[in-house]
């Protein structure tokens, strides 16, 4: 595995990829974000922070669709509830994240653990559009009676799990040998 | 590799050898970090959507004892998991947490946080069938609701500082 990766990020370094790095190593958003020692801390804590709102509301709206929380209420009103939260959550997460990329292009842009983080990103928020789309429009259809079938319920927690994912990539971006 | 005879707990702690096994594995310290961050945002995640409650900015629609149902397993859950986690951490560095500043912070801020909790949940809690469905909450579980999201954001900060600056006091 490690071997892989080494691989992937050896390849990365002879695309593009570089000199966009090296492009953005030179803006001065990048010598901003590096000059005051606070900054990147600062970004962080806002990605964390962004993460857990867009994450909560994300698992309490899949708690919903499995019946384990939001008793009472009906798919309108929990999307109604936790959806605006994911979504701009999600944006702070990748203004935050854009921050930070900034900060450090080489050690991102040069990096396979990123990429694959970037991906898994790109197909979570597809899932989970389609998913609660999908979701929502089946229970209004299906009125007060609506019960989530058996793979609406797994989706969601395949969802659950893609965000571990992402986070799992997050944290090991900083210690993949580049 | 020899390690120096420790002077005092938090050396004794950091080179006992569950300490040195974590500092000297190259898999272990990132992947504790790991799963103490999938149990913080968790934990923060869950408190989120009840702290609004309680200020009364969302989730009117529900009542508070039902949203204290639904998120309080998930936030001792995923608390107990980043608390182990942190733990291992901790012990793989002690002495360097317990000099750090933002490390200080972070554990007194967290037992305030506990305290607000404990007052909210023995105190504040008792009336609650009286506010239950309100939409406009009493003041006590208001103050619960904006100091718990204070608290916690803070914690967040203080938490990420201590990575930047662990080593740097001595």
């Amino acid at each position: 595995m490690g071997d892989l990766l080494y691989n992937m990020t050896d390849w990365m370094r002879g695309t593009f990829l570089l000199d966009w790095a090296f492009w953005m190593q030179e803006t001065g958003f990048s010598l901003f974000m590096v000059e005051n020692f606070w900054n990147v801390p600062i970004a962080q804590a806002i990605h964390i922070l962004s993460i857990a709102a867009a994450f909560g509301a994300t698992l309490m709206l899949v708690l919903r669709i499995n019946g384990r929380a939001g008793a009472g209420l009906s798919m309108e009103q929990v999307s109604a509830r936790y959806v605006p939260w994911i979504k701009w959550g999600l944006l702070v997460i990748i203004i935050s994240g854009l921050t930070m990329i900034f900060a450090e292009p080489v050690r991102n842009m040069i990096n396979a653990v990123f990429w694959i983080k970037m991906v898994v990103l790109v197909l979570m928020v597809l899932v989970s559009l389609k998913y609660v789309g999908s979701v929502r429009a089946r229970a209004q259809s299906s009125g007060l009676t609506w019960q989530a079938t058996g793979s609406a319920k797994s989706t969601g927690w395949f969802i659950i799990l893609l965000w571990c994912l992402i986070m799992v990539c997050g944290r090991w971006i900083a210690y993949v040998p580049v | 590799m020899m390690y120096p005879e420790p002077t005092n707990i938090w050396e004794s702690i950091e080179y006992s050898s569950l300490g040195i096994a974590i500092a000297e594995s190259t898999w272990a310290f990132p992947t504790l970090e790991t799963l103490h961050v999938i149990g913080l945002v968790t934990v923060l995640g869950t408190i989120f959507v009840m702290d609004l409650r309680l200020i009364g900015a969302a989730s009117k629609n529900t009542a508070v004892t039902r949203m204290a149902k639904d998120t309080l397993p998930w936030t001792w859950g995923a608390f107990v998991l980043a608390a182990i986690t942190g733990t291992l951490l901790f012990i793989s560095k002690a002495s360097s947490y317990m000099i750090n500043p933002y490390f200080l912070v972070k554990m007194s801020l967290m037992a305030i946080a506990g305290l607000n909790m404990l007052y909210f949940h023995f105190v504040t809690w008792k009336n609650v069938a009286v506010w239950d469905n309100a939409g406009v909450m009493p003041s006590g579980a208001k103050f619960a609701g904006y100091s718990s999201l204070f608290f916690w954001i803070v914690i967040v900060f203080c938490g990420r500082a201590i990575g930047f600056t662990l080593g740097i006091y001595y």
